[in-house]
Protein backbone atom coordinates (compact mmCIF):
# COMPACT_ATOMS: atom_id res chain seq x y z
CA UNK A 1 0.00 0.00 0.00
CA UNK A 2 1.57 3.35 -0.68
CA UNK A 3 1.95 6.05 1.86
CA UNK A 4 0.91 9.37 1.77
CA UNK A 5 3.53 11.92 2.38
CA UNK A 6 2.78 14.00 5.31
CA UNK A 7 5.05 16.89 4.63
CA UNK A 8 3.74 20.21 5.66
CA UNK A 9 5.04 23.30 4.99
CA UNK A 10 4.48 26.44 7.74
CA UNK A 11 6.11 29.56 6.37
CA UNK A 12 9.59 28.88 5.35
CA UNK A 13 9.92 25.76 7.09
CA UNK A 14 9.33 22.17 5.80
CA UNK A 15 7.68 19.39 8.86
CA UNK A 16 7.57 15.67 7.89
CA UNK A 17 4.31 15.61 9.30
CA UNK A 18 1.61 17.53 10.87
CA UNK A 19 2.01 16.15 14.34
CA UNK A 20 3.97 18.13 16.97
CA UNK A 21 4.24 17.76 20.62
CA UNK A 22 2.41 20.96 22.44
CA UNK A 23 4.51 22.96 24.66
CA UNK A 24 4.66 22.74 28.06
CA UNK A 25 3.69 19.13 28.37
CA UNK A 26 6.77 18.01 26.24
CA UNK A 27 9.12 19.30 28.42
CA UNK A 28 12.09 19.96 26.53
CA UNK A 29 11.64 16.43 24.53
CA UNK A 30 14.18 13.79 25.41
CA UNK A 31 11.98 13.06 28.85
CA UNK A 32 9.72 10.63 27.20
CA UNK A 33 12.59 8.51 25.59
CA UNK A 34 11.88 4.59 26.08
CA UNK A 35 7.81 6.40 26.12
CA UNK A 36 7.82 7.88 22.27
CA UNK A 37 9.42 7.58 19.15
CA UNK A 38 9.84 11.24 18.51
CA UNK A 39 11.49 10.47 15.43
CA UNK A 40 7.95 9.58 14.72
CA UNK A 41 6.39 13.12 14.92
CA UNK A 42 7.16 16.30 13.16
CA UNK A 43 8.41 18.38 15.67
CA UNK A 44 8.61 18.92 19.25
CA UNK A 45 7.56 22.38 20.31
CA UNK A 46 10.18 22.94 24.04
CA UNK A 47 8.60 24.17 26.66
CA UNK A 48 8.54 27.37 26.41
CA UNK A 49 11.51 29.72 27.22
CA UNK A 50 12.31 33.09 29.69
CA UNK A 51 15.15 35.23 28.55
CA UNK A 52 15.84 34.77 32.59
CA UNK A 53 15.10 31.24 34.37
CA UNK A 54 11.83 31.21 36.23
CA UNK A 55 11.23 29.12 38.86
CA UNK A 56 7.00 29.08 38.73
CA UNK A 57 4.41 28.72 40.70
CA UNK A 58 4.68 27.89 44.69
CA UNK A 59 1.94 25.17 46.00
CA UNK A 60 -0.03 22.69 43.93
CA UNK A 61 0.50 22.83 39.91
CA UNK A 62 -1.26 19.85 39.00
CA UNK A 63 -4.96 19.22 39.60
CA UNK A 64 -7.42 17.20 37.67
CA UNK A 65 -11.20 18.01 37.09
CA UNK A 66 -13.67 15.95 35.16
CA UNK A 67 -12.33 15.05 31.67
CA UNK A 68 -9.55 18.00 32.07
CA UNK A 69 -6.49 19.02 33.81
CA UNK A 70 -5.80 22.67 35.65
CA UNK A 71 -2.04 23.39 35.68
CA UNK A 72 -0.40 26.32 37.45
CA UNK A 73 2.96 26.13 36.54
CA UNK A 74 4.20 29.99 35.65
CA UNK A 75 6.48 29.30 32.95
CA UNK A 76 9.11 27.13 35.22
CA UNK A 77 12.30 27.03 32.75
CA UNK A 78 15.92 26.82 32.42
CA UNK A 79 16.08 29.86 30.69
CA UNK A 80 17.78 31.10 26.96
CA UNK A 81 21.26 30.28 27.82
CA UNK A 82 21.02 26.72 29.21
CA UNK A 83 18.30 26.05 26.32
CA UNK A 84 20.28 26.78 23.91
CA UNK A 85 24.09 25.72 24.62
CA UNK A 86 22.36 22.68 26.54
CA UNK A 87 18.29 21.42 26.12
CA UNK A 88 18.19 22.42 21.97
CA UNK A 89 21.03 21.12 20.79
CA UNK A 90 20.31 17.26 22.40
CA UNK A 91 16.91 17.32 20.55
CA UNK A 92 18.45 18.41 17.51
CA UNK A 93 21.50 15.54 17.87
CA UNK A 94 18.67 12.74 18.45
CA UNK A 95 17.03 14.05 15.18
CA UNK A 96 14.25 16.11 16.16
CA UNK A 97 12.79 19.10 15.43
CA UNK A 98 12.27 21.83 17.58
CA UNK A 99 9.96 24.84 17.62
CA UNK A 100 11.12 27.04 20.16
CA UNK A 101 8.56 28.54 22.39
CA UNK A 102 9.79 32.15 23.74
CA UNK A 103 7.64 34.26 26.60
CA UNK A 104 8.70 37.66 28.09
CA UNK A 105 7.80 39.28 31.07
CA UNK A 106 8.15 43.03 29.20
CA UNK A 107 8.88 44.65 25.79
CA UNK A 108 12.87 44.81 27.50
CA UNK A 109 13.17 40.99 28.27
CA UNK A 110 11.43 40.13 25.15
CA UNK A 111 13.83 42.31 23.26
CA UNK A 112 16.98 40.25 24.68
CA UNK A 113 15.34 37.41 24.34
CA UNK A 114 14.81 37.76 20.88
CA UNK A 115 18.17 38.86 20.37
CA UNK A 116 19.63 35.33 22.09
CA UNK A 117 17.45 33.96 19.54
CA UNK A 118 18.95 35.38 16.88
CA UNK A 119 21.97 34.66 17.63
CA UNK A 120 21.53 30.73 17.59
CA UNK A 121 21.87 28.26 14.88
CA UNK A 122 19.52 25.42 14.31
CA UNK A 123 16.03 27.73 15.33
CA UNK A 124 14.05 28.16 12.07
CA UNK A 125 10.68 28.12 13.68
CA UNK A 126 9.57 29.85 17.16
CA UNK A 127 6.34 30.39 18.72
CA UNK A 128 5.48 33.03 20.61
CA UNK A 129 3.46 32.22 23.74
CA UNK A 130 1.97 35.40 24.25
CA UNK A 131 -1.15 33.53 25.59
CA UNK A 132 0.29 31.96 28.84
CA UNK A 133 -2.62 32.65 31.84
CA UNK A 134 -0.37 31.39 34.58
CA UNK A 135 1.71 34.41 35.20
CA UNK A 136 1.70 37.74 36.62
CA UNK A 137 3.17 39.62 33.50
CA UNK A 138 3.66 39.37 29.97
CA UNK A 139 1.55 36.32 29.00
CA UNK A 140 -2.18 36.81 28.12
CA UNK A 141 -1.68 40.39 29.03
CA UNK A 142 0.06 40.86 25.74
CA UNK A 143 -2.42 37.80 23.99
CA UNK A 144 -5.52 39.74 24.47
CA UNK A 145 -4.97 43.19 23.06
CA UNK A 146 -4.25 43.11 19.17
CA UNK A 147 -2.10 45.97 19.26
CA UNK A 148 0.13 44.73 21.43
CA UNK A 149 0.01 41.12 19.61
CA UNK A 150 0.86 42.74 16.66
CA UNK A 151 3.91 44.96 17.88
CA UNK A 152 5.33 41.26 19.16
CA UNK A 153 4.89 39.60 16.13
CA UNK A 154 6.14 42.49 14.41
CA UNK A 155 8.96 42.58 16.16
CA UNK A 156 10.33 38.86 15.84
CA UNK A 157 9.70 39.18 12.19
CA UNK A 158 11.89 42.08 11.96
CA UNK A 159 14.38 41.11 14.56
CA UNK A 160 14.96 37.12 13.17
CA UNK A 161 14.66 37.63 9.32
CA UNK A 162 13.64 34.25 7.75
CA UNK A 163 12.32 32.94 10.88
CA UNK A 164 9.37 31.11 10.32
CA UNK A 165 7.26 33.07 13.52
CA UNK A 166 3.96 31.26 15.11
CA UNK A 167 1.55 33.00 17.41
CA UNK A 168 -0.05 31.16 20.14
CA UNK A 169 -3.40 32.54 20.78
CA UNK A 170 -5.74 32.26 24.15
CA UNK A 171 -9.26 31.10 24.07
CA UNK A 172 -9.89 33.71 26.90
CA UNK A 173 -11.00 36.53 24.81
CA UNK A 174 -14.40 37.69 23.23
CA UNK A 175 -13.23 36.95 19.40
CA UNK A 176 -10.37 34.49 19.26
CA UNK A 177 -10.23 35.41 15.07
CA UNK A 178 -9.98 39.12 15.60
CA UNK A 179 -6.15 38.26 17.35
CA UNK A 180 -5.46 36.08 14.56
CA UNK A 181 -5.77 38.38 11.72
CA UNK A 182 -3.54 41.10 14.05
CA UNK A 183 -1.24 38.65 13.90
CA UNK A 184 -1.20 37.88 10.43
CA UNK A 185 -1.26 41.52 9.36
CA UNK A 186 2.13 42.17 11.70
CA UNK A 187 3.72 39.32 9.81
CA UNK A 188 2.95 36.16 11.52
CA UNK A 189 3.55 32.53 9.49
CA UNK A 190 1.22 30.68 11.20
CA UNK A 191 -0.88 30.31 13.95
CA UNK A 192 -1.40 28.37 17.17
CA UNK A 193 -4.17 27.80 18.87
CA UNK A 194 -5.87 27.43 21.57
CA UNK A 195 -3.44 28.02 25.04
CA UNK A 196 -5.26 27.02 28.02
CA UNK A 197 -8.36 28.07 29.19
CA UNK A 198 -8.75 29.98 32.16
CA UNK A 199 -10.72 27.60 35.41
CA UNK A 200 -10.31 27.12 38.98
CA UNK A 201 -10.97 24.74 41.42
CA UNK A 202 -12.18 24.40 45.52
CA UNK A 203 -10.83 22.17 47.63
CA UNK A 204 -13.63 21.34 49.94
CA UNK A 205 -12.04 20.07 52.88
CA UNK A 206 -9.72 23.03 53.24
CA UNK A 207 -12.22 25.51 52.72
CA UNK A 208 -9.92 27.13 50.04
CA UNK A 209 -9.12 27.37 46.56
CA UNK A 210 -6.85 24.53 44.92
CA UNK A 211 -4.04 26.98 43.61
CA UNK A 212 -2.51 29.60 45.40
CA UNK A 213 -3.18 32.10 42.50
CA UNK A 214 -6.55 30.93 42.21
CA UNK A 215 -7.34 31.05 38.28
CA UNK A 216 -5.44 28.34 36.62
CA UNK A 217 -5.18 26.73 32.76
CA UNK A 218 -7.60 23.80 31.76
CA UNK A 219 -6.17 21.63 29.49
CA UNK A 220 -7.05 17.86 27.80
CA UNK A 221 -10.77 16.97 26.62
CA UNK A 222 -12.77 19.45 28.33
CA UNK A 223 -11.53 21.87 26.11
CA UNK A 224 -11.49 20.13 23.14
CA UNK A 225 -14.87 21.62 21.51
CA UNK A 226 -13.47 25.17 22.15
CA UNK A 227 -10.31 24.66 20.51
CA UNK A 228 -12.22 22.93 17.58
CA UNK A 229 -14.35 26.16 17.37
CA UNK A 230 -11.33 28.32 17.38
CA UNK A 231 -9.36 26.51 14.74
CA UNK A 232 -12.70 26.85 12.76
CA UNK A 233 -13.08 30.47 13.15
CA UNK A 234 -9.13 30.99 12.84
CA UNK A 235 -9.01 29.33 9.58
CA UNK A 236 -11.89 30.88 7.68
CA UNK A 237 -10.54 34.49 8.63
CA UNK A 238 -6.49 34.30 7.98
CA UNK A 239 -4.72 32.61 4.78
CA UNK A 240 -1.83 31.46 6.94
CA UNK A 241 -1.75 28.10 7.92
CA UNK A 242 -3.30 27.34 11.64
CA UNK A 243 -1.95 25.10 14.23
CA UNK A 244 -4.34 23.16 16.48
CA UNK A 245 -4.12 22.47 19.69
CA UNK A 246 -6.63 21.41 22.79
CA UNK A 247 -8.10 18.28 23.98
CA UNK A 248 -6.72 16.27 21.27
CA UNK A 249 -7.27 12.38 22.67
CA UNK A 250 -7.55 10.07 19.72
CA UNK A 251 -6.92 9.51 16.37
CA UNK A 252 -10.63 10.77 15.33
CA UNK A 253 -9.71 14.68 17.36
CA UNK A 254 -6.65 14.66 14.91
CA UNK A 255 -9.31 14.28 11.96
CA UNK A 256 -11.58 16.61 13.16
CA UNK A 257 -8.70 19.90 13.55
CA UNK A 258 -7.49 19.36 10.04
CA UNK A 259 -11.22 18.75 8.89
CA UNK A 260 -12.13 22.28 10.62
CA UNK A 261 -9.01 23.83 8.83
CA UNK A 262 -6.05 22.77 11.20
CA UNK A 263 -2.36 22.67 8.73
CA UNK A 264 -0.68 20.68 11.81
CA UNK A 265 -1.47 19.46 15.54
CA UNK A 266 -0.22 19.63 18.90
CA UNK A 267 -0.68 17.07 21.40
CA UNK A 268 -0.71 18.25 25.22
CA UNK A 269 -2.12 16.65 28.02
CA UNK A 270 -3.00 13.47 26.26
CA UNK A 271 0.97 12.49 26.08
CA UNK A 272 1.25 12.10 30.07
CA UNK A 273 -0.99 9.52 29.89
CA UNK A 274 -0.90 8.04 26.24
CA UNK A 275 2.37 8.33 24.76
CA UNK A 276 2.04 6.72 21.64
CA UNK A 277 -0.49 8.98 20.50
CA UNK A 278 0.90 11.25 18.72
CA UNK A 279 2.45 8.52 16.93
CA UNK A 280 -0.66 6.68 16.44
CA UNK A 281 -1.88 9.75 14.10
CA UNK A 282 0.91 9.95 12.31
CA UNK A 283 0.65 5.68 11.30
CA UNK A 284 -2.83 6.59 10.53
CA UNK A 285 -2.38 9.74 8.11
CA UNK A 286 0.43 8.21 6.44
CA UNK A 287 -2.46 5.25 5.35
CA UNK A 288 -5.45 7.83 4.83
CA UNK A 289 -3.58 11.15 4.00
CA UNK A 290 -4.52 14.28 6.19
CA UNK A 291 -8.17 15.22 5.69
CA UNK A 292 -9.19 17.98 3.73
CA UNK A 293 -10.69 20.63 5.26
CA UNK A 294 -14.47 20.80 5.12
CA UNK A 295 -16.61 23.38 2.97
CA UNK A 296 -18.37 26.48 3.57
CA UNK A 297 -21.02 25.06 6.07
CA UNK A 298 -23.03 27.77 6.66
CA UNK A 299 -26.00 26.67 4.88
CA UNK A 300 -26.02 23.35 6.45
CA UNK A 301 -29.53 21.76 7.50
CA UNK A 302 -29.97 22.65 11.01
CA UNK A 303 -26.95 25.64 10.93
CA UNK A 304 -27.86 28.59 12.95
CA UNK B 1 15.02 1.75 30.12
CA UNK B 2 11.59 3.23 31.20
CA UNK B 3 9.06 1.74 28.76
CA UNK B 4 5.32 1.18 28.24
CA UNK B 5 3.80 -2.28 28.95
CA UNK B 6 0.82 -4.15 29.35
CA UNK B 7 0.48 -6.11 32.78
CA UNK B 8 -1.85 -8.29 33.53
CA UNK B 9 -3.39 -9.06 37.07
CA UNK B 10 -2.71 -12.27 38.15
CA UNK B 11 -3.83 -12.19 42.10
CA UNK B 12 -5.32 -9.75 44.61
CA UNK B 13 -5.76 -9.88 48.12
CA UNK B 14 -7.53 -7.33 50.32
CA UNK B 15 -5.38 -6.99 53.03
CA UNK B 16 -8.27 -4.16 55.18
CA UNK B 17 -11.43 -2.25 54.29
CA UNK B 18 -9.25 0.11 52.00
CA UNK B 19 -5.74 -1.35 50.81
CA UNK B 20 -5.07 -4.61 48.51
CA UNK B 21 -2.16 -6.13 47.14
CA UNK B 22 -2.46 -6.14 43.40
CA UNK B 23 -0.03 -8.61 42.07
CA UNK B 24 0.72 -8.69 37.69
CA UNK B 25 2.52 -10.73 36.02
CA UNK B 26 5.71 -9.33 35.34
CA UNK B 27 5.67 -7.71 31.47
CA UNK B 28 8.26 -8.95 28.91
CA UNK B 29 10.81 -7.29 29.00
CA UNK B 30 10.30 -4.69 31.97
CA UNK B 31 13.52 -3.39 33.41
CA UNK B 32 14.87 -4.28 36.84
CA UNK B 33 14.21 -2.05 39.27
CA UNK B 34 15.43 -0.84 42.39
CA UNK B 35 13.99 0.69 45.55
CA UNK B 36 12.24 4.13 45.53
CA UNK B 37 10.98 3.55 41.96
CA UNK B 38 7.54 3.40 40.58
CA UNK B 39 5.35 2.44 38.20
CA UNK B 40 2.69 4.94 36.54
CA UNK B 41 -1.11 3.38 35.30
CA UNK B 42 -3.12 4.33 33.54
CA UNK B 43 -6.14 2.84 35.31
CA UNK B 44 -9.19 3.06 32.38
CA UNK B 45 -9.09 3.78 28.52
CA UNK B 46 -11.78 6.18 29.51
CA UNK B 47 -10.84 10.03 30.25
CA UNK B 48 -12.16 9.36 33.70
CA UNK B 49 -9.52 9.48 35.46
CA UNK B 50 -7.82 11.01 32.90
CA UNK B 51 -4.07 10.57 34.03
CA UNK B 52 -2.00 8.14 34.69
CA UNK B 53 -1.76 7.23 38.62
CA UNK B 54 1.65 6.51 40.31
CA UNK B 55 2.46 3.72 42.94
CA UNK B 56 5.39 2.72 44.68
CA UNK B 57 6.84 -0.73 43.13
CA UNK B 58 6.40 -2.70 46.99
CA UNK B 59 8.75 -6.02 44.92
CA UNK B 60 9.88 -6.65 41.63
CA UNK B 61 10.30 -10.51 41.03
CA UNK B 62 11.17 -12.31 37.77
CA UNK B 63 8.02 -13.11 37.40
CA UNK B 64 5.76 -10.93 39.11
CA UNK B 65 5.76 -7.24 40.34
CA UNK B 66 3.71 -6.14 43.19
CA UNK B 67 1.81 -2.76 44.02
CA UNK B 68 0.18 -2.35 47.36
CA UNK B 69 -3.06 -0.06 46.42
CA UNK B 70 -5.04 2.11 49.33
CA UNK B 71 -8.43 3.06 47.91
CA UNK B 72 -8.60 7.03 48.42
CA UNK B 73 -10.45 7.87 45.22
CA UNK B 74 -11.53 6.76 41.38
CA UNK B 75 -8.54 5.60 40.28
CA UNK B 76 -7.74 3.48 43.05
CA UNK B 77 -10.75 1.97 43.56
CA UNK B 78 -11.03 1.31 40.01
CA UNK B 79 -7.26 -0.46 40.25
CA UNK B 80 -8.22 -2.42 43.73
CA UNK B 81 -11.03 -3.84 42.26
CA UNK B 82 -9.98 -4.99 39.02
CA UNK B 83 -10.20 -8.56 38.43
CA UNK B 84 -7.19 -11.44 37.88
CA UNK B 85 -6.62 -11.57 33.75
CA UNK B 86 -7.17 -8.14 33.93
CA UNK B 87 -4.73 -6.06 31.63
CA UNK B 88 -3.79 -2.56 32.55
CA UNK B 89 -1.21 -0.29 30.79
CA UNK B 90 2.04 0.17 33.04
CA UNK B 91 4.54 2.97 32.43
CA UNK B 92 7.82 2.62 33.94
CA UNK B 93 9.97 2.17 35.86
CA UNK B 94 9.67 5.85 37.03
CA UNK B 95 12.15 7.87 39.48
CA UNK B 96 15.80 8.67 38.78
CA UNK B 97 17.44 8.40 42.62
CA UNK B 98 16.73 5.16 44.30
CA UNK B 99 17.27 4.17 47.89
CA UNK B 100 21.05 3.48 48.56
CA UNK B 101 21.92 0.37 50.44
CA UNK B 102 22.80 0.16 54.08
CA UNK B 103 25.96 -1.91 53.32
CA UNK B 104 24.92 -4.29 56.47
CA UNK B 105 24.88 -1.55 58.90
CA UNK B 106 21.75 -0.85 61.35
CA UNK B 107 18.88 0.79 59.40
CA UNK B 108 15.63 2.21 60.23
CA UNK B 109 12.72 2.45 58.18
CA UNK B 110 10.07 4.38 59.25
CA UNK B 111 6.22 3.90 57.11
CA UNK B 112 3.18 6.10 56.83
CA UNK B 113 0.24 4.13 55.25
CA UNK B 114 1.36 3.00 51.65
CA UNK B 115 4.34 4.45 51.96
CA UNK B 116 5.14 0.56 53.60
CA UNK B 117 5.48 -0.12 49.54
CA UNK B 118 9.12 1.07 49.06
CA UNK B 119 10.37 0.41 52.39
CA UNK B 120 9.00 -3.25 51.74
CA UNK B 121 11.03 -3.50 48.38
CA UNK B 122 13.82 -2.31 49.87
CA UNK B 123 14.33 -4.61 52.52
CA UNK B 124 13.61 -7.60 50.41
CA UNK B 125 15.86 -6.48 47.91
CA UNK B 126 18.93 -6.00 50.06
CA UNK B 127 18.21 -9.35 51.37
CA UNK B 128 18.47 -10.68 48.29
CA UNK B 129 21.80 -8.98 47.89
CA UNK B 130 22.86 -9.72 51.21
CA UNK B 131 23.42 -6.16 52.30
CA UNK B 132 20.68 -5.94 54.75
CA UNK B 133 21.58 -5.64 58.31
CA UNK B 134 19.33 -4.91 61.32
CA UNK B 135 16.31 -4.13 59.53
CA UNK B 136 13.64 -2.22 62.31
CA UNK B 137 10.33 -1.30 60.90
CA UNK B 138 8.60 2.04 62.64
CA UNK B 139 5.60 1.27 61.11
CA UNK B 140 2.34 4.16 61.60
CA UNK B 141 -1.41 3.07 60.33
CA UNK B 142 -4.91 5.16 61.60
CA UNK B 143 -6.20 2.03 63.18
CA UNK B 144 -5.20 -1.51 63.67
CA UNK B 145 -7.56 -2.95 60.88
CA UNK B 146 -5.16 -0.76 58.46
CA UNK B 147 -2.16 -2.08 59.97
CA UNK B 148 -0.69 -4.45 57.03
CA UNK B 149 1.48 -6.46 59.28
CA UNK B 150 0.87 -10.04 57.91
CA UNK B 151 2.60 -8.43 54.26
CA UNK B 152 6.29 -7.86 56.21
CA UNK B 153 6.06 -10.33 58.22
CA UNK B 154 9.60 -11.70 57.36
CA UNK B 155 11.17 -8.92 56.08
CA UNK B 156 12.49 -6.37 59.00
CA UNK B 157 14.47 -7.79 62.10
CA UNK B 158 11.59 -5.94 64.35
CA UNK B 159 8.06 -4.21 63.75
CA UNK B 160 7.30 -1.53 65.79
CA UNK B 161 3.58 -0.80 64.73
CA UNK B 162 1.61 2.60 65.80
CA UNK B 163 -1.89 3.62 65.12
CA UNK B 164 -3.39 6.91 65.78
CA UNK B 165 -6.38 6.05 67.62
CA UNK B 166 -4.38 3.67 69.86
CA UNK B 167 -6.17 0.14 68.75
CA UNK B 168 -2.91 -1.64 68.57
CA UNK B 169 0.43 -1.14 69.62
CA UNK B 170 1.89 2.34 70.33
CA UNK B 171 -0.97 5.13 70.63
CA UNK B 172 0.39 8.08 68.33
CA UNK B 173 2.09 8.11 64.68
CA UNK B 174 5.23 6.88 63.51
CA UNK B 175 7.19 9.47 64.15
CA UNK B 176 6.30 9.92 68.13
CA UNK B 177 6.73 5.94 67.77
CA UNK B 178 10.19 6.80 66.37
CA UNK B 179 10.93 9.45 69.44
CA UNK B 180 10.38 7.23 71.91
CA UNK B 181 12.67 4.42 70.58
CA UNK B 182 15.36 7.09 70.13
CA UNK B 183 14.71 8.30 73.83
CA UNK B 184 14.82 4.82 74.82
CA UNK B 185 17.86 4.00 72.96
CA UNK B 186 16.47 0.92 70.88
CA UNK B 187 17.38 3.31 67.59
CA UNK B 188 19.62 5.82 66.19
CA UNK B 189 23.05 6.11 64.68
CA UNK B 190 22.60 4.08 61.58
CA UNK B 191 20.81 5.16 58.49
CA UNK B 192 17.00 5.94 58.25
CA UNK B 193 14.52 5.09 55.38
CA UNK B 194 11.14 6.67 55.26
CA UNK B 195 8.33 6.89 53.55
CA UNK B 196 4.72 8.31 54.18
CA UNK B 197 2.73 11.14 53.84
CA UNK B 198 4.12 14.75 53.80
CA UNK B 199 3.44 16.08 56.60
CA UNK B 200 5.35 12.61 58.45
CA UNK B 201 8.49 13.26 56.96
CA UNK B 202 8.38 16.89 57.42
CA UNK B 203 7.80 16.19 61.16
CA UNK B 204 10.75 13.67 61.15
CA UNK B 205 13.20 15.56 59.33
CA UNK B 206 12.96 18.37 62.11
CA UNK B 207 13.25 16.38 64.79
CA UNK B 208 13.91 12.59 65.70
CA UNK B 209 16.16 12.41 62.04
CA UNK B 210 19.03 14.05 63.70
CA UNK B 211 19.87 11.05 65.83
CA UNK B 212 20.90 9.03 62.49
CA UNK B 213 23.84 9.32 59.79
CA UNK B 214 21.55 10.04 57.30
CA UNK B 215 17.69 10.55 56.43
CA UNK B 216 16.55 9.12 53.13
CA UNK B 217 13.04 9.76 51.70
CA UNK B 218 10.82 8.85 49.30
CA UNK B 219 8.30 11.85 48.70
CA UNK B 220 5.05 11.96 46.88
CA UNK B 221 2.96 14.34 44.65
CA UNK B 222 0.40 14.69 42.56
CA UNK B 223 1.79 13.83 38.91
CA UNK B 224 1.30 14.17 35.27
CA UNK B 225 3.76 13.41 33.21
CA UNK B 226 6.35 11.16 35.36
CA UNK B 227 9.32 11.50 33.67
CA UNK B 228 10.37 15.39 34.66
CA UNK B 229 9.37 17.07 31.59
CA UNK B 230 5.82 19.31 33.04
CA UNK B 231 7.53 20.09 36.75
CA UNK B 232 4.30 19.47 38.27
CA UNK B 233 5.99 17.93 40.52
CA UNK B 234 8.55 20.14 42.64
CA UNK B 235 10.32 20.12 45.81
CA UNK B 236 13.02 22.92 46.69
CA UNK B 237 16.42 21.33 47.37
CA UNK B 238 18.85 23.47 49.01
CA UNK B 239 21.85 24.26 47.65
CA UNK B 240 25.29 26.19 47.61
CA UNK B 241 23.80 29.13 46.74
CA UNK B 242 20.08 29.11 47.35
CA UNK B 243 17.42 26.27 46.39
CA UNK B 244 16.34 25.11 43.61
CA UNK B 245 13.41 22.66 42.48
CA UNK B 246 14.15 19.68 41.82
CA UNK B 247 11.26 16.92 40.38
CA UNK B 248 10.06 14.55 42.68
CA UNK B 249 9.01 11.69 39.87
CA UNK B 250 12.83 12.16 37.84
CA UNK B 251 14.87 13.52 40.32
CA UNK B 252 13.95 11.73 43.33
CA UNK B 253 11.19 10.05 44.48
CA UNK B 254 14.27 9.84 46.94
CA UNK B 255 15.93 12.56 48.41
CA UNK B 256 17.94 13.45 51.37
CA UNK B 257 15.62 14.77 53.61
CA UNK B 258 18.12 17.12 55.50
CA UNK B 259 18.82 18.80 51.82
CA UNK B 260 14.70 19.57 51.47
CA UNK B 261 14.17 23.55 52.07
CA UNK B 262 10.98 22.61 54.31
CA UNK B 263 10.35 26.26 55.16
CA UNK B 264 9.84 26.91 51.46
CA UNK B 265 8.44 23.56 50.46
CA UNK B 266 4.07 24.48 50.07
CA UNK B 267 2.39 21.40 48.75
C1 LIG C 1 5.74 8.26 43.73
C2 LIG C 1 4.38 7.89 44.28
C3 LIG C 1 4.20 6.62 44.82
C4 LIG C 1 2.95 6.26 45.32
N1 LIG C 1 2.81 5.00 45.81
C5 LIG C 1 1.62 4.59 46.26
C6 LIG C 1 1.44 3.25 46.72
O1 LIG C 1 2.37 2.44 46.73
N2 LIG C 1 0.20 2.87 47.12
C7 LIG C 1 -0.86 3.75 47.11
O2 LIG C 1 -1.97 3.34 47.47
N3 LIG C 1 -0.71 5.02 46.70
C8 LIG C 1 0.50 5.47 46.27
N4 LIG C 1 0.64 6.77 45.83
C9 LIG C 1 -0.51 7.65 45.87
C10 LIG C 1 -1.43 7.36 44.70
O3 LIG C 1 -0.79 7.72 43.51
C11 LIG C 1 -2.73 8.16 44.86
O4 LIG C 1 -3.41 7.72 45.99
C12 LIG C 1 -3.62 7.95 43.64
O5 LIG C 1 -3.05 8.60 42.54
C13 LIG C 1 -4.99 8.54 43.89
O6 LIG C 1 -5.77 8.38 42.72
P1 LIG C 1 -7.35 8.29 42.82
O7 LIG C 1 -7.89 8.46 41.45
O8 LIG C 1 -7.75 7.07 43.56
O9 LIG C 1 -7.72 9.49 43.75
P2 LIG C 1 -8.11 10.99 43.33
O10 LIG C 1 -9.57 11.02 43.12
O11 LIG C 1 -7.22 11.47 42.27
O12 LIG C 1 -7.71 11.72 44.67
C14 LIG C 1 -8.32 11.33 45.90
C15 LIG C 1 -7.52 11.91 47.03
O13 LIG C 1 -6.18 11.41 47.00
C16 LIG C 1 -5.25 12.49 46.95
N5 LIG C 1 -4.15 12.19 46.04
C17 LIG C 1 -4.22 12.19 44.69
N6 LIG C 1 -3.02 11.93 44.15
C18 LIG C 1 -2.19 11.76 45.20
C19 LIG C 1 -0.82 11.48 45.30
N7 LIG C 1 -0.03 11.36 44.23
N8 LIG C 1 -0.27 11.36 46.52
C20 LIG C 1 -1.03 11.51 47.62
N9 LIG C 1 -2.33 11.78 47.57
C21 LIG C 1 -2.90 11.90 46.40
C22 LIG C 1 -6.02 13.65 46.42
O14 LIG C 1 -5.50 14.88 46.89
C23 LIG C 1 -7.41 13.43 46.94
O15 LIG C 1 -7.57 13.94 48.22
C24 LIG C 1 1.87 7.17 45.33
C25 LIG C 1 2.06 8.44 44.81
C26 LIG C 1 3.29 8.82 44.29
C27 LIG C 1 3.49 10.16 43.72
C1 LIG D 1 1.28 21.22 32.43
C2 LIG D 1 1.12 22.11 31.23
C3 LIG D 1 2.09 23.06 30.94
C4 LIG D 1 1.96 23.92 29.85
N1 LIG D 1 2.95 24.81 29.57
C5 LIG D 1 2.88 25.56 28.45
C6 LIG D 1 3.95 26.40 28.06
O1 LIG D 1 5.00 26.47 28.70
N2 LIG D 1 3.81 27.14 26.94
C7 LIG D 1 2.69 27.09 26.15
O2 LIG D 1 2.64 27.76 25.13
N3 LIG D 1 1.66 26.28 26.49
C8 LIG D 1 1.73 25.52 27.61
N4 LIG D 1 0.69 24.67 27.92
C9 LIG D 1 -0.51 24.65 27.06
C10 LIG D 1 -0.43 23.54 26.01
O3 LIG D 1 0.65 23.74 25.12
C11 LIG D 1 -1.72 23.49 25.20
O4 LIG D 1 -1.89 24.70 24.51
C12 LIG D 1 -2.94 23.25 26.06
O5 LIG D 1 -2.64 22.40 27.14
C13 LIG D 1 -4.10 22.66 25.29
O6 LIG D 1 -3.74 21.42 24.68
P1 LIG D 1 -3.97 19.97 25.36
O7 LIG D 1 -5.41 19.92 25.79
O8 LIG D 1 -3.65 18.99 24.28
O9 LIG D 1 -3.05 19.90 26.51
C14 LIG D 1 0.81 23.82 29.03
C15 LIG D 1 -0.16 22.87 29.31
C16 LIG D 1 -0.03 22.01 30.39
C17 LIG D 1 -1.09 20.99 30.66
S1 LIG E 1 5.12 14.68 37.05
FE1 LIG E 1 5.80 15.89 35.38
S2 LIG E 1 7.67 16.64 36.16
FE2 LIG E 1 7.08 15.22 37.67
Amino acid sequence: MSRHSLETKIGAVTLRNPVLLASGPAGYGLEYEGLLDLERIGGVVTKTISFEPREGNPGTRLHETGGGLLNSIGLENVGAEVFFSEKMPALVDAGIKPVVSLAAEDWEDYRMLLDATAGTVGVDIIELNLSCPNVERGGMAVGTNPELLAKYVRHAKDTLPGMTVLAKLTPNVGDIAALALAAEEAGADGITAINTVVGMDIDLAARRPVFKRIRAGLSGPAVMPIALDAVWRISRTVDIPVVGVGGITSIADAMKFFMAGAAAIQVGTAVFYDPALPERIVETLEETGIPGPLGDCSRMKGAG
Amino acid sequence: MKGLFTGRIIRTQRLSPLSHLIVFERPRGFPDAAPGQFVSLRITSTITPLLRRPFSIMDLTGTELHLLVKVVGKGSDILAHSPCGAEIDIAGPFGGTVFPSPEKKDAVFVAGGTGLAPMIFAARTWKRDRSLGRADLVYGAGCEEELLVSLCGEDFTAVHSATIDGSCGFEGDAVALLEKLVEEGKAGGGILYSCGPTGMVRAMAGRAAARFSRHLTSLESVMACGVGACRGCTVPVKTDGGTVLRTICSDGTVFDASEIDWERWEE
